[in-house]
C-alpha cells in the first residue's frame, strides 16, 4: 500500500486532498499518517474530514480513521460513480477544496455527475470560485472534458451558506495540455463584491485598482450582493490572453482598509503582467494533478513554490512522473 | 462517538441581528465553527421569551455547521434566578433524557445561561444525572469576523488530571506529617496506619477508636486529628479529652453527660457536661474500656442520636460530635465477658487503629529524639544538643532489645525532657545519658504489670497459694485506687459489713493484709512512686 508521511513538504490538508483524488483515479488504497502533524492542532479537522467523505462517496471507498483529530488515515477506493451528490461542508470550509478532491476522478468517470457543494466560496487560503469559474476549468475543458460551476449563492468566511453547482460531462481519456505562453492580451475586469459591507467599500477598491494598473472605470465592476450573505468582501481581478485566463483576488476584512485589500490583488495582478509566463503560481498547483492524469503536459509560470513541490512528491507516490523545470529569467517551463 | 452539547441559549450572548452578527463572539454559535470539535447534536434549552432567538441560532447554525442537528427544548422556569425553580426544571430534564454513554459523548456547556443554570449544570453534571463533561467556551481576545474564541473541556473527574492528583497527594502528605507532628517516623506499619487515618479523618465524621497500649501516642494523635479537621474547617467546636479510667461513679455521669441543680447530694449548680461542651467538635474518650454500664449505655444514645439526658433532667440535650474513643484492653473480649457493651462496641469499632507500641517502632526512636529536642528548644528557649557520642551511646541503648519502655512514648518524652533539663550549656553529654539509662533500667526492673509484684518481693511472692494471690491482687487493686482505708475498707465488705454489730472495715483489711506481711504504707508507697513517676513524664 501507498504510505504517505502527513508532515513532509509543507504538511497541510493539500497532501490529503491531492492523495485522495490520486487515489480515486489510480484505484490506487493508501495509508497517510503524521496527518498535519506540525501544526498546532494536528490531525483532521472537520474540513478534511468532509474532503474525506465526499471522497469515499464518490469512490464507495473503506475508509479507517476518518475522525476529527485522528493523524492516521487508510483510504481504499472503489469504483468512482458518476452521479447527482449533494456535499455540505461546516464552519465555511471551502466548497473549491472539496471539488478539487473529487473533480479529478469525476472527469473521466462513466457518466455525467451534478455536484452541488453548500459551504464557503470565498475563502482565503482557497481558490476562489471565480478563479476555477474562468482560469481552471477553461483549461480543464481543453483536455477534453466539460465542466460547468455555476455559483448559486456567495459564502463568506465565517459564516459560510454560499453553494456552487458543478455538471461534469466525462470523456474517455484527458487530452495533454500546453501552454508554453499566454499570448496577446485579450480581456480585463476587475469585481469588487460586497455583502452587509458598504458599497463605497468596493468602490475604494476599485479606485486603487484602477490607478494601479492604469484600466478605465467600464472593466471595474462593483457587484453589491443581498445584505444576509454578509459580511463579506472580495476582489477578484481577471486578465484574459489568448491562450489562458487568470484570476486574483484579495479579501476584505474587519481592521484591513480597502485600499490594501485592492493593493494585494493589483499588486499580484501587476506583477503577472509584467513577466511573460502563462500561469501564475496559484494555477501551476491546480494544473500539476491533470496534467500528470493526462499522461503529460507543459507550460510556463513565474515560478516554482513549495507547495508546488509538495505536490509533486504526492502525485509521484501514484504516478510515474518526472517533471523537469527549467528556468530562463522570469519564466519557468514545466515539462512531465 | 458522537458529541452531543447540551446548553442553554444565551439571550444576550448568543444574540444579535443582521450581517454584524457574524462578527461578533455568540458562543452557542462559535461552538459549532471550532474546526477541532464536530459538534453531532446541539440540545438547545430555551426560555419562551426567546423562541425567536433560538429559531435564528437553529438557521445561523445550520450554515456554519450542517452536520450537527439542533434540538430546541422549552425549559421555562418562571424565574431563572430561582435556584430551586432552575434545578428542578433541569433535573426533570436530565431524568427524561435518554442518555447513551456508550455511543454518545455528553458536553454540559455551560458559559450561557444565568449564573443560577450555570450552578445547576454544574451540580447536576458532578452528581452524574448529567453523565457528561462540562464544555466552557471564551471569547477571543478581539472581537473580529472568523475569531470564533476558544474552547475547554472539563471532566470533573480530577483524578484525572495529573497536576491536580500531584496537588491532592501533596497535601495528603502534609496532613499525614501534621498527623505525625512532623515526626519523619519510619516505620512502615506506623505510616500506613497514619495514612490510613488520614483518609478516613479528612472524610468521615464516624467514630474512631484508637488501640494501643499507653504512652503509644493515642491522646497525642487524637488530638492533632482534631487540629487536621480544623484546618480544614471541617470542625467549628472544642476538642474534649478525658481518660474514662479517672470517672468514678454519680462524677462520671456528671462529668460527661452535665447535671441539673440537685441531681445527687454536692449538685448544687447545674453543669454542662464535657459531651455538650464539645457540641460541633470532638471527644475523647481515653481507656473507654474502664466506662460503667450506664455510661456506656448513655454514651450510645449520645452517639447514635446526638441527644441524651443530663443528670437529673427530664429533658434531653443535644450535642453534635465525633467521637475518637482509646484503650488498650481488648475491648472485644470485654464485650464476650459481659464487661463493654456488643451494641457500643460495634459502634465504636467502625475505623479501629492500632498504634504500635515504640519497642515495635524502634526505627522510630532517632526522629523522635530530635522532636523531642526540638519542641523543647521551642518550649524552654534554649537550644539543647547530644554530643556525638551521647547520642550514639543513648540510641544505641534505646534500640537494643535491653530498653523495654514499657511507657512509650510518654516515657521517651520524659527522658529526653529530664536530660535536656539537666543538661549545663545545653549540652547532653554522655555521663547524662549514663544516667539516664540506669534510671530507666531501674524503672523497668521495678515496674510490672502485676500489682503484686509492685508490692511483695518474688521470693515472697514464691510463698503465696495460687489461690490467696488471686483475691490479694483484687485487694490491692481496691486499696491502691481508695483515697484512705476506711473507703478500701467499704467497697471490700461492702456486704457483710450491713450484718455486723460493729463496722471496722479497716481493722479487717489491715488483718488481711498483715498475713502476708503487708500493710497500707507499703500498698501506697508503691501507688505513689508510680504516679510521681507520671507527674515527672508528662
Amino acid at each position: 500500500m501507498i504510505e504517505i508521511d502527513g508532515s513532509e513538504g509543507e504538511g497541510g490538508g493539500q497532501i490529503l486532498r491531492s492523495a485522495l483524488a490520486l487515489s480515486l483515479c489510480t484505484a490506487q488504497p493508501f495509508r497517510i499518517f503524521n496527518i498535519r502533524a506540525r501544526r498546532p492542532k494536528p490531525g483532521l479537522m472537520r474540513q478534511h474530514l468532509t474532503a474525506v467523505q465526499a471522497a469515499a462517496t464518490i469512490g464507495h471507498a473503506t475508509v479507517v480513521g476518518a475522525e476529527v483529530g485522528s493523524c492516521e488515515l487508510t483510504f481504499r477506493p472503489g469504483t468512482v460513480t458518476a452521479g447527482d451528490y449533494d456535499f455540505a461542508i461546516g464552519t465555511a470550509g471551502s466548497c473549491t477544496l472539496v471539488l478539487q478532491t473529487i473533480l479529478p476522478p469525476l472527469l473521466t468517470a462513466k457518466g455525467r455527475s451534478r455536484v452541488r457543494i453548500t459551504g464557503g466560496t470565498h475563502n482565503k487560503a482557497a481558490p476562489p470560485v471565480d478563479f476555477l469559474q474562468r482560469a481552471f476549468l477553461p483549461l480543464i475543458e481543453r483536455m477534453g472534458p466539460r465542466v460547468t460551476l455555476e455559483l448559486v449563492r456567495h459564502g463568506f468566511y465565517p459564516r459560510g451558506g454560499g453553494e456552487i453547482v458543478v455538471t461534469v460531462s466525462p470523456t474517455s481519456r484527458l487530452e495533454r495540455l500546453s501552454i508554453p505562453e499566454r499570448g496577446a492580451l485579450v480581456s480585463r475586469e476587475a469585481d469588487a463584491y460586497v455583502a452587509g459591507v458598504p458599497l463605497h467599500v468596493a468602490s475604494r477598491e476599485l479606485q486603487v485598482v484602477g490607478r494601479m494598473l492604469s484600466w478605465p472605470e467600464d472593466v471595474l465592476h462593483v457587484r453589491g450582493l443581498p445584505g444576509d450573505m454578509g459580511p463579506g468582501n472580495a476582489l477578484t481581478i481577471s486578465v484574459g490572453h489568448e491562450q489562458v485566463i487568470e484570476v486574483f483576488t484579495a479579501f476584505g476584512e474587519k481592521g484591513v482598509s480597502a485600499e490594501a485589500v485592492a493593493t494585494s490583488a493589483a499588486a499580484q495582478t501587476q506583477a503577472y503582467l509584467a513577466g511573460g509566463a502563462a500561469v501564475g503560481p496559484h494555477l501551476a498547483d491546480q494544473l500539476l494533478l491533470p496534467m500528470a492524469l493526462s499522461g503529460g503536459g507543459t507550460f510556463s509560470t513565474t515560478s516554482v513554490t513549495d507547495h508546488f513541490r509538495s505536490q509533486v512528491v504526492v502525485t509521484q507516490r501514484f504516478l510515474s512522473i518526472e517533471p523537469t523545470i527549467d528556468g530562463r529569467g522570469s519564466i519557468i517551463i514545466v515539462r512531465l | 462517538m458522537k458529541n452531543v452539547v447540551i446548553g442553554f441559549l444565551g439571550s444576550s450572548l448568543d444574540a444579535g441581528g443582521g450581517p454584524g452578527r457574524w462578527e461578533k463572539w455568540r458562543p452557542t454559535v462559535s461552538l459549532c465553527q471550532h474546526e477541532d470539535l464536530l459538534i453531532d447534536r446541539l440540545e438547545l434549552l430555551y426560555a419562551r421569551p426567546h423562541q425567536r432567538l433560538a429559531e435564528q441560532l437553529v438557521e445561523d447554525i445550520a450554515t456554519v455547521s450542517p452536520e450537527t442537528t439542533v434540538n430546541l427544548h422549552l425549559v421555562d422556569p418562571r424565574d431563572p434566578w430561582d435556584f430551586q425553580e432552575v434545578y428542578g426544571a433541569l433535573h426533570d430534564y436530565a431524568r427524561g433524557y435518554k442518555f447513551d454513554v456508550e455511543r454518545e459523548r455528553y458536553l454540559m456547556h455551560i458559559t450561557t445561561g444565568t449564573h443560577v443554570a450555570q450552578i445547576c449544570m454544574f451540580l447536576l453534571t458532578e452528581t452524574r444525572y448529567f453523565p457528561a463533561s462540562l464544555l466552557q467556551s471564551a471569547p477571543p481576545r478581539r472581537q473580529r469576523a472568523g475569531s470564533i474564541g476558544s474552547y475547554a473541556v472539563i471532566d470533573l473527574d480530577v483524578s484525572k488530571y495529573d497536576q491536580l492528583a500531584a496537588r491532592f497527594a501533596r497535601e495528603q502528605a502534609d496532613s499525614t506529617a501534621f498527623l505525625k507532628s512532623g515526626i519523619a517516623t519510619r516505620n512502615a506499619a506506623f505510616n500506613r496506619t497514619i495514612d490510613a487515618i488520614e483518609r478516613v479523618a479528612i472524610r468521615s465524621r464516624s467514630p474512631l477508636l484508637l488501640v494501643g497500649p499507653t504512652g503509644a501516642g493515642k491522646s497525642q494523635l487524637a488530638s492533632r486529628i482534631y487540629d487536621l479537621k480544623k484546618l480544614r474547617h471541617q470542625v467549628a467546636g472544642e476538642f474534649v479529652e478525658v481518660n474514662c479510667a479517672t470517672l468514678r461513679g454519680d462524677a462520671a455521669m456528671s462529668t460527661l453527660f452535665g447535671h441539673v441543680k440537685g441531681a445527687f447530694t454536692g449538685a448544687q449548680t447545674e453543669r454542662a457536661g464535657l459531651l455538650k461542651k464539645a457540641h460541633g467538635g470532638m471527644v475523647f474518650l481515653d481507656e473507654i474500656g474502664e466506662l460503667g454500664p450506664d455510661e456506656q449505655a448513655m454514651l450510645l444514645r449520645a452517639i447514635e442520636e446526638k441527644r441524651f439526658f443530663p443528670m437529673g433532667s427530664d429533658k434531653e440535650t443535644q450535642s453534635d460530635f465525633q467521637l475518637i474513643a482509646g484503650t488498650n484492653r481488648d475491648l472485644r473480649a470485654d464485650a464476650r465477658a459481659g464487661r463493654f457493651r456488643e451494641d457500643l462496641l460495634a459502634r465504636i469499632n467502625h475505623w479501629t487503629f492500632r498504634l504500635p507500641a515504640l519497642r515495635d517502632r524502634l526505627e522510630d526512636i532517632e526522629p523522635n529524639v530530635d522532636y523531642e529536642l526540638e519542641k523543647h528548644t521551642r518550649e524552654s528557649s534554649t537550644t539543647v544538643r547530644f554530643n556525638a557520642e551521647a547520642r550514639r551511646a543513648f540510641l544505641k541503648f534505646a534500640t537494643s532489645g535491653v530498653a523495654e519502655w514499657t511507657g512509650n512514648f510518654r516515657e521517651l518524652s520524659a527522658a529526653i525532657t529530664r536530660m535536656a533539663t539537666l543538661a549545663d550549656g545545653g549540652r547532653i553529654t554522655e555521663d547524662l545519658v549514663a544516667e539516664e539509662i540506669s534510671r530507666l533500667s531501674e524503672q523497668w526492673a521495678t515496674t510490672h504489670p502485676d500489682e503484686l509484684n509492685e508490692v511483695l518481693s518474688d521470693d515472697a511472692l514464691a510463698g503465696i497459694d495460687l489461690f490467696d494471690r488471686v483475691q490479694l491482687r483484687e485487694v490491692v487493686k481496691v486499696c491502691r485506687r481508695a483515697r484512705s482505708m476506711a473507703e478500701a475498707g467499704r467497697t471490700l465488705f461492702g456486704v457483710s459489713r450491713g450484718h455486723r454489730a460493729k463496722v471496722n472495715d479497716s481493722d479487717r483489711l489491715r488483718k488481711y493484709l498483715a498475713r502476708f506481711q503487708l500493710d497500707w504504707e507499703t500498698v501506697n508507697a508503691n501507688r505513689d512512686r508510680i504516679g510521681n513517676q507520671f507527674v515527672t513524664r508528662s
